[in-house]
């Protein structure tokens, strides 16, 4: 089963430098670990909120605004997609994610077709 | 350039019945069927997916090396995301182009977040 992986993270966060560079070398880690477990199958940092767009189509006009869809305190700040027999599989997963231990893990299983897809 | 492009919809809103993509063989569908296509054909969409409702979403922390699981999506919005897709597009004035062309951008809200790498 596919599920999606949204990594949240507060905006009050603050890292030293040193930590900064020990959970970016943490992730990495993570990422070789399910990936040679063939559990992971895309995934990216993306930059801040404050490089957000937000786009609708309302009576086929296209407003266009800055920033992120809702004003939380926590924001998605990357994603995961992973590959794995059950959920509880994507729980394991999920928890060995290093921003885990500062932020939140929201784990979100696909839609499947008929075909498996 | 690569955006990640978050589907955000209102768990409660529907579309009007002639204007529904879940209709098969209709002409909804059928444009959801060319967006995607097109999108595909073009390659400016690499990758996608329709997530399953937040109702079955699950959170996990960890904190103190205790491992934290609660049911539910991280917030409480009334718009949640409903899926996604990565873009691979010019710039932010291209794939506001092709956000706004997706026929679920007339009910929900797309938020196109650049890559860290792209």
């Amino acid at each position: 089963m596919k599920y999606m992986l949204l990594i949240c993270v507060g905006e009050d966060v603050q890292l030293t430098p040193e930590e900064g560079a020990e959970m970016e070398r943490a992730t990495l880690a993570w990422v070789d670990e399910m990936e040679g477990r063939g559990v992971r199958l895309q995934g990216a940092p993306l930059q801040p909120v404050s490089d957000a767009t937000t786009v609708r189509v309302r009576q086929d006009e296209v407003l266009i605004s800055d920033g992120p869809f809702a004003e939380t305190k926590e924001q998605i700040g990357g994603f995961d997609i992973l590959d794995c027999t059950d959920l509880d599989q994507a729980i394991e997963v999920a928890a060995k994610h290093p921003v885990a231990r500062i932020g939140t893990i929201e784990v979100r299983p696909f839609w499947v077709d008929e075909d498996g897809n | 350039m690569r955006f990640l492009m978050l589907h955000r919809i209102d768990e409660t809103a529907t579309f009007e019945p002639a204007d529904d993509p879940g209709v098969p063989g209709s002409a909804a569908a059928r444009a959801m069927d060319a967006w995607v296509r097109e999108m595909e054909g073009t390659g400016v969409k690499k990758y996608g997916g329709h997530l399953r409702p937040t109702g079955e979403a699950v959170t996990v922390r960890v904190r103190g090396g205790e491992v934290l699981v609660s049911d539910g999506p991280f917030a409480e919005t009334k718009e949640q995301i409903a899926g996604f897709d990565l873009l691979e597009c010019a710039g932010r004035d291209a794939a506001i182009e092709v956000a706004a062309r997706h026929p679920t951008a007339r009910i929900g809200t797309f938020e196109l977040r650049p890559l860290v790498r792209s």
